[in-house]
């Protein structure tokens, strides 16, 4: 991925993947910038998984009854909580990236960022991606780590089926991330939308609560965000022992998710910046 | 003969920038539309290696003028080029040969260190990457932190943060540069050295074209080529620091220090039409409160007369000073009758 500017007759290499890096870089060198924070992220996620756990221990003995495409399936109970809010975790990691805009702002550093002639979306690719690796560890470290220790019903029959439905949850909700990140460049309100999205979006998706026992219009709502769409192909890879065949056309969706996303924020950043530029809201707060 | 072609790197044609803000009583209530204009028709044309100083009191439209030209804000009207490039058609352009320095302790990253955000900067600005090392190095030390370029930013000083700042301004070795107020708040000595590296440094050895803002009157007559100033958004005069400086004309410069001096005494010097009170402030003399006083007067034979007129009211002046008139003169002549 690679943009050519010409300057001066002469043809000049911006390297898209170095600002990505760049970005990622400086949002580690920030994040981790005492060892006590690499710890606390190790653990952290540790604590949180065994929270899951036993919140929802004293169920363990009820199956949900989960139905997707007319098929009934009894799952774990404290398996397929634990598989929501894991996901859903680094859902919200992704809602804090497009937040991170809001400190950038106040520190004056974003409008040092636009001064610059970096391509928009590889800086939100890399602000975006470089809080949402974090959550990596929480995701798969800790949902296999608590899956295996602690018996919550996982039947795998397909590990292309699991690896698969993990990479493009991510990267979809990835893409999601940089349209909300984009979205918060425009609104100046990050923070507070990210605050108030937890909770609807969590119900919609189906986090905690399966998608056929919520009002299916609301439901409906929940399959345009790639978060309930990888919650339903983790659970039936991982807790229904799906096969890739099986769950081909919610990836498929993820896929197309991932274009609709990454085309959006770029649309997005485009109109934020002008739009930004126009108010005069760039460093105002 | 070699004849120089100088050529303009900065253009400005009747820009102008207006803000506009709404606000709406409670939620649904009627909507009120407030607007500032901030840049009114600035014609203005900086050439290529000049040092030129916009100066202004605070809400001129000195920021906003700076911000337009290295695009990040759009003009509301009017037309901008950098180097012969229009800052909205060629934005992207523009962004590679200029950078902007701002004065203050924000636009780096504090828990990064020195040399991490100079590299981060780089990166922003596409550095051949085998030059990267070597450009943050010498940038470290021509501002005088290569033995701090590994410490967090957190632990520097204000004057250390601003000399980054001016490094970071320089990672894409721009052609011109914007300094907006970057000696705000600084320890006079540090501001001193900011700007000697500015006008022997940058303008001088590396040629480059910078655009100074401040409201600092001696800062633009120690450095600048030539000034602008700026008044509610309005070019109000231009020339050479000397040429505004000798626009009061007859005019000489008093400088009093009087005690004993009342309100009453300094309005009735202002009825004269042959004295015009510049300012007044409280200061302490000899253990005694007084008065400091800058008069300009159209003569010099005026200076005992305008004594006398003190001492009558029952003020003892007790320093005089009489000096020609410099910028700050200029300045403060000028925006009292753009105020008038």
């Amino acid at each position: 991925m690679l943009t050519f500017i010409f300057r001066r007759g002469r043809k000049v290499n911006l390297s898209v993947l170095r600002v990505i890096l760049a970005e990622m870089r400086k949002n580690y060198k920030q994040f981790f910038f005492t060892y006590y924070t690499v710890f606390w992220v190790l653990i952290l996620p540790l604590g949180n998984g065994l929270l899951y756990y036993f919140m929802y221990l004293p169920f363990k003995k009820t199956n949900i009854s989960f139905e997707w495409l007319g098929n009934a399936l009894n799952m774990d109970v404290t398996g397929f909580i634990l598989i929501g809010q894991l996901l859903y975790a680094f859902f919200m990691s992704n809602l804090v990236a497009g937040a991170i805009f809001d400190r950038e702002r106040e520190q004056g550093t974003f409008e040092m960022m636009l001064l610059s002639p970096a391509n928009r979306l590889a800086i939100l690719l890399g602000n975006t991606f470089g809080a949402s690796i974090r959550y990596l560890w929480l995701m798969i470290g800790t949902l296999f780590f608590f899956s295996f220790s602690f018996n919550v019903g996982i039947q795998i029959n397909d590990f292309a089926a699991v690896f698969l439905s993990l990479l493009l949850s991510f990267l979809a909700l990835l893409a999601f991330g940089l349209s909300l990140a984009a979205f918060s460049i425009q609104s100046r309100r990050g923070g507070l939308i990210a605050i108030a999205c937890q909770e609807p979006v969590a119900y919609v998706s189906g986090v905690v609560v399966p998608q056929n026992a919520i009002p299916q219009t609301l439901a409906q709502t929940g399959y345009l965000i790639p978060l309930a769409i990888g919650l339903i192909a983790l659970r039936l890879s991982l807790l229904g022992g799906a096969l890739l065949q099986d769950i081909l056309f919610l990836l498929g969706s993820l896929l197309i998710m991932i274009v609709v996303y990454v085309v959006l924020a770029h649309f997005l950043i485009k109109f934020a910046e002008k739009n930004a530029k126009k108010k005069g809201t760039l460093a105002l707060f | 003969m070699d004849v120089g072609i100088v050529m303009e790197d900065i253009v400005c044609k009747d820009l102008t920038r207006i803000y506009e803000s709404s606000k709406r009583k409670w939620v649904v209530g009627e909507k009120t539309i407030k607007s500032v204009i901030a840049v009114d028709r600035l014609n203005l044309e900086v050439k290529e290696g000049e040092l030129f100083g916009l100066l202004g009191p605070n809400g001129a439209g000195k920021t906003t003028t700076v911000k337009m030209l290295c695009t990040l804000l759009l003009p509301t009207s009017g037309y901008a080029e950098v180097r012969g490039l229009d800052v909205v058609k060629n934005a992207n352009q523009v962004r590679r040969i200029v950078n902007m320095v701002a004065g203050g302790e924000r636009m780096i990253y504090y828990r990064l260190t020195g040399r991490e955000n100079l590299e981060y900067f780089s990166e922003l600005y596409d550095v051949p990457k085998q030059k990267i090392k070597s450009r943050v190095s010498s940038l470290l030390e021509l501002v005088g932190l290569k033995d701090r370029a590994d410490d967090e930013v957190e632990k520097y000083s204000k004057g250390m943060k601003q000399r980054l700042q001016i490094a970071r301004g320089l990672v894409n070795d721009p052609q011109v540069l914007f300094l907006d107020e970057p000696t705000i708040g600084l320890d006079v000595d540090i501001a001193k050295d900011i700007r000697q590296f500015v006008r022997k440094r940058l303008v001088d050895e590396q040629g480059k074209t910078v655009l100074l803002t401040t409201h600092y009157m001696a800062e633009a007559e120690e450095i600048c080529d030539r000034v602008g100033f700026l008044f509610k958004g309005k070019l109000v005069a231009l020339g050479t620091p000397s040429e505004l400086s000798r626009m009061l004309g007859k005019f000489i410069t008093l400088e009093l220090i009087v005690q004993g001096a009342t309100e009453q005494a300094v309005k009735e010097l202002s009825t004269f039409g042959d004295i015009e009170v510049v300012s007044v402030e409280n200061v302490e003399y000899m253990e005694a409160s007084a008065l400091k006083i800058i008069l300009h007067v159209t003569s010099d034979e005026l200076t005992p007369q305008t004594v006398m007129r003190f001492e009558k009211f029952g003020a003892k002046v007790v320093s005089l000073n009489v000096r020609k008139p410099n910028l700050e003169d200029a300045y403060i002549h000028l925006s009292k009758r753009q105020e008038s």
